[in-house]
């Protein structure tokens, strides 16, 4: 079954960089639902990046379990009932780690392509 | 670094909770999806889609709620805990929707579980369990090879070299049994007990710490006789001297002489022996005490041979480097003392492999069970697997259903091997019972003895975890295979076919192959049956060569109460000769040995004129000493020749009687009596031949005929005889008659062995042989059963699956008797098959059997035909029947109907 693989493989690599962009979603624009973390994740990517409910609500619950987000049952503008996530305290200190991580990461690769190249 | 590691512990926490079941639930979970779907539809609306439209686009663009809650439940507890619970729940749901394929699989594998459960009770009785030491597989055994008995042996002198010269071991013992009269005090009557005399190092050898009071001290180990100590058992400390503490300090009384009690041996361990329960240790140099006239021979003579060497390998050295460590020793002492060690070569063994060495028919039977349990088991195993292939292509669909809905190969296969080990483990528990049942039929064997010698049959922890190790074995044997090529299934192959017309050809040759496996296995395993059963009863028939009815015996040994050896022999002149005054008592004897009871001692002999190959200068043969009334009370006929008389005494010639097999041995083809040979070596005293007595069995009933050879106690004295008394009534009335007898003579004198030659004999031989004949015969109904229900399974399915084949047949005009003889034939070709496997492979069962038991288990070509052909009539006749079943309810289709039906 080579379309599940190649969705699995997708997923895979998302897990460590999808943490990071969930909690700075969350940490730059305040509590927010699923839905809206998706759309807003669709729109800074200019639509390269559709995530799919069965990659993203598993890795909301995976950061509340870690107690990096706390999620409620809350009501949106449009009164529709959804569950909202906040980031909490030791979300934040995991979202600065991480971020230093990242852009480490990255400036060694972008040294590394550029010197390749 | 720490932050991470607590926010993965959280998340673990988390979920451990969630299935602990502080979770969001299901419905919670749906809700949120469903508003993230919701929110994606207005989004769309509000960009100008149609609302019908706009929440299809948005499932689409999100993917089903069905798949995200999977991964949502993945990820809220420990996924392989829910699906097991989930497994375990759809298995039992399955299993109990098939109560027919459910009992006859449970019961399969419950007979075969529990063959095994009890043919591995069997061997860890008789052969595996291991000794009450820490470590007990690392202990080791080493000595000389004693070539008759296999058993590795060593003299005081050898053991002092070769515990100072070698640096493999660390720590080397040494230890000897002895039995000796106990008694808690000086006028208290003295009883029999067995215990070790051991070197001074012995407990911290074998690893073991007094529980109570202190190990010997290195200065007991020294002068010989001086250190009257002793360490009691922990049994015996209860039992005998009511786990009083305060007994530490004083003195019990073994053999007449005052012991100072200084310890008390830890609850558990009960000696370096697998049956014995040892009462007491005592240090070795003790050992003038216990055999009060071979003074200190033992600790000078490098040819009294009767010290078993213990210990384990220092660190860091194998098996391989003490043997060649031991070689080297050997030698020298070969070469130091050639007189004393020749041909002694030293060896080392674990106490495992150093047990199977000296019972290698214990071995072999026990071999022999454990290959009959598995071919049970494998007939069992087979019968499962083969009512799993039959449910497979139904099985196919659903499982083409359920990868179709999106299920993982991998939970396809766990779910599978969960039903397996769902019918093994009920398989098991049944098992146990069949086990037990087993368990209770061998306790039936024990020793008759009155020292603590027991073979403890028990259904204890090792025997438990044997057999869940086999019931899960025997899941992923029968599930694994399944369910790996169920989980392979080609889906729209599987969904567009219907059950009758399935992919069948490969499988059904696998199970036919199964069936035929299985009748062939049932077939070995009831010629075996046949055999066993044949062989032994015509042995018992025969009986043992002597009387067993109206005969008593007892056993003393006066020296326990340190009789000199001419106040020994008198007392047993004595004691004869009231028993032979007493009324009810038509005849008494004296023997050194009695017939069944244990091993005979055993004299080295060296017949005249005789060529031993070279290396061997004498021959060990089993012997007695017996008194003139032995023949005419024990009822065993003198063929030729005379039997002994009062007149052979010790200042008389030397005389002997021997059996048969002895004079056909040596002087076969010509008289034996007036025959001359040496005892004790080839410069030993000579004695001549004045009788040959009938051979008769004298260990088993099932020995091979055994060379014997008698001298007149006069002339070759004892330490321990029994007193044989031939009753004019019931022989057990009169056991306090006898034990008056005794005690008339010596009050504190300790009686042994008070037991009828009927008893002695039922126990010893007609009880192991009887439990030998129902375990091997069971397993044969049970195999041949087993196969029986297989074949008929498989033709059932067969002829289930080709209803309509047969319908067609019927509605072109094919007889309703041919329909039977096809689906007749095709069912007993395979038992024919089976059949002719299992018959060619029963070749070897005689030759086996003879090998275990007796030359003469093997009958002749023509009994061996006529059990082949009754267990080859039986086998017929059986699948016949099964197989007939299904034939005719196929030749019973209605054709109209069966073409209907689809």
């Amino acid at each position: 079954m080579p379309n599940r693989d190649k969705a699995r493989a997708k997923a895979d690599v998302l897990q460590g960089t999808l943490d990071l962009m969930v909690l700075q979603t969350l940490a730059a624009l305040g509590s927010q639902h699923g839905y809206a973390i998706a759309a807003r994740l669709e729109q800074v990517s200019s639509g390269a990046l559709r995530l799919n409910m069965g990659t993203l609500y598993p890795a909301l619950m995976r950061l509340e379990q870690r107690g990096l987000i706390r999620g409620d049952w809350g009501v949106t503008d449009t009164s529709r009932k959804a569950r909202f996530y906040a980031i909490t305290a030791a979300g934040r200190r995991e979202l600065r780690s991480e971020k230093a991580e990242w852009q480490r990461m990255t400036a060694i690769m972008q040294a590394l392509l550029q010197d390749e190249a | 670094m720490i932050a991470r590691l607590i926010a993965a512990l959280r998340e673990w926490t988390g979920r451990a909770a969630a299935t602990a079941g502080r979770r969001r639930d299901d419905a919670d979970l749906e809700r949120e999806l469903r508003a993230h779907l919701e929110l994606a539809a207005e989004e769309a609306e509000r960009r100008g889609q149609p609302p019908a439209r706009a929440l299809r686009t948005a499932a689409l663009d999100a993917g089903g709620v069905a798949q995200a809650m999977e991964a949502l439940r993945d990820q809220r507890g420990f996924p392989w805990v829910d699906d097991l619970a989930r497994d375990l729940r759809y298995g039992c749901r399955m299993l109990a929707r098939n109560p027919g394929f459910t009992a006859i699989s449970v019961i399969s594998l419950a007979i075969g579980i529990g063959a095994n459960c009890a043919a591995f009770s069997f061997a860890d009785t008789l052969l595996l369990r291991p000794l009450p030491v820490p470590r007990p597989s690392e202990l080791l055994v080493a000595g000389q090879v004693n070539p008759f008995e296999d058993s590795l042996e060593s003299s005081y002198r050898d053991y002092l070299d070769i515990r100072d010269r070698s640096r493999s071991f660390e720590a080397l013992a040494a230890y000897t049994k002895s039995t000796a009269g106990f008694a808690a005090s000086v006028d208290a009557p003295a009883k029999l007990t067995i215990g070790l005399l051991v070197t001074g190092n012995f407990f911290h050898a074998v690893g073991v710490q007094p529980q109570l009071g202190r190990d010997f001290r290195p200065d007991e180990d020294h002068v010989p006789g001086r250190d009257a100590v002793v360490i009691l058992g922990h049994e015996f400390w209860t039992q005998q001297l009511g786990a009083d503490p305060a007994i530490l300090g004083r003195a019990i009384r073994l053999n007449g002489a005052a012991f100072t009690v200084v310890g008390v041996a830890p609850a558990g361990f009960t000696g370096v022996d697998q049956f014995t329960r040892f009462q007491f240790y005592a240090p070795l140099m003790m050992w003038p005490r216990f055999a009060p006239d071979a003074g200190t021979r033992l600790f000078e003579a490098r040819d009294d041979r009767r010290l078993t060497i213990t210990g384990r390998l220092a660190a860091a050295v194998t098996m391989a480097q003490a043997q060649s460590e031991l070689t080297t020793i050997g030698a020298d002492l070969e070469r130091a003392h050639p007189e004393t060690n020749r041909n002694g070569r030293l060896l080392v063994r674990t106490e495992l492999q150093n047990r199977i060495a000296q019972a290698p028919p214990v071995a072999t039977l026990v071999a022999m069970l454990a290959a009959l349990a598995l071919g049970v088991l494998f007939v069992a195993c087979a019968n499962v697997a083969g009512l799993i292939a039959s449910r497979a292509p139904m099985r196919a669909r659903e499982m083409a259903m359920r990868l179709a809905i999106g299920a993982g190969r991998g939970r396809l296969v766990r779910q599978l091997v969960t039903e397996s080990l769902l019918v093994a483990m009920a398989g098991c528990a049944l098992g146990l019972a069949v086990g037990a049942a087993a368990i209770a039929l061998f306790s039936q064997i024990q020793i008759p003895v009155d020292l603590p010698i027991t073979t403890v049959f028990a259904l204890d922890r090792r025997a438990l975890v044997f057999s869940i190790v086999v019931a899960i074995a025997s899941a992923v044997l029968v599930g694994l295979a399944p369910a790996v090529r169920a989980a392979r299934t080609d889906l729209t192959a599987a969904m567009k076919a219907t059950d009758a017309a399935g992919h069948g050809g490969r499988r059904q040759w696998g199970r036919r192959v199964l069936v035929g496996g299985q009748v062939a296995v049932a077939v070995v395993l009831l010629v075996m049956a046949t055999f066993v059963y044949r062989g032994f009863a015509r042995e018992l028939r025969s009986g043992p060569g002597f009387a067993t009815d109206h005969l008593l015996m007892l056993s003393v040994a006066p020296k326990q109460l340190r009789y000199s050896e001419a106040q020994t022999q008198q007392f047993f002149e004595r004691l004869a000769v009231s028993a032979r005054q007493t009324p009810g008592i038509v005849s008494a004897a004296l023997t050194r040995y009695m017939p069944m009871d244990g091993v005979p001692p055993s004299t080295a002999i060296v017949p005249e004129g005789f060529e031993f190959p070279p290396g061997q200068d004498s021959a060990l043969h089993a012997s007695s000493s017996v008194d003139e009334d032995y023949f005419a009370t024990l009822g065993v006929p003198i063929l030729q020749g005379r039997a002994f008389r009062a007149a052979d005494a010790a200042a008389a010639p030397p005389v002997a009687i021997v059996n048969e097999a002895l004079a056909n041995r040596y002087w076969s083809g010509r008289t034996a009596v007036g025959q001359r040979f040496r005892i004790d070596g080839p410069r030993g005293p000579w004695v001549e031949i004045v009788g040959v007595a009938r051979t008769t069995k004298y260990t088993f009933a099932l020995e091979n005929p055994k060379p014997f050879v008698y001298f007149p106690f006069r002339q070759r004295p004892a330490d321990s005889m029994f007193l044989l008394a031939r009753t004019s009534g019931d022989p057990a009335s009169l056991a306090a008659t006898c034990r008056e007898l005794v005690r008339a003579l010596d009050v504190n004198l300790p009686i042994a062995n008070v037991r009828t030659m009927d008893e002695l004999y039922r126990m010893r031989s007609v009880v192991v042989l009887d439990v030998i004949t129902a375990t091997i015969g069971s397993m044969g109904v049970m195999g041949l059963t087993l196969a029986i229900v297989g074949l008929y399974g498989l033709v059932a399915y067969a002829v289930s699956r080709r209803t309509k084949e047969i319908g067609i047949r019927l509605a072109i005009g094919a007889g309703r008797w041919r329909v039977l003889r096809m689906v007749l034939g095709q069912g007993l070709l395979m038992v024919a098959a089976g059949l002719a496997a299992g018959l060619l492979a029963s070749l070897g069962v005689g030759p086996l059997l003879s090998s275990i038991f007796s030359s003469r288990m093997k009958g002749d070509a023509r009994a061996d035909a006529s059990a082949f052909a009754l267990v080859a009539a039986a086998v017929l006749a059986a699948a016949a029947i099964a197989a007939y079943i299904p034939a005719r309810r196929a030749a019973r289709v209605n054709p109209t109907e069966a073409l209907r039906a689809e």
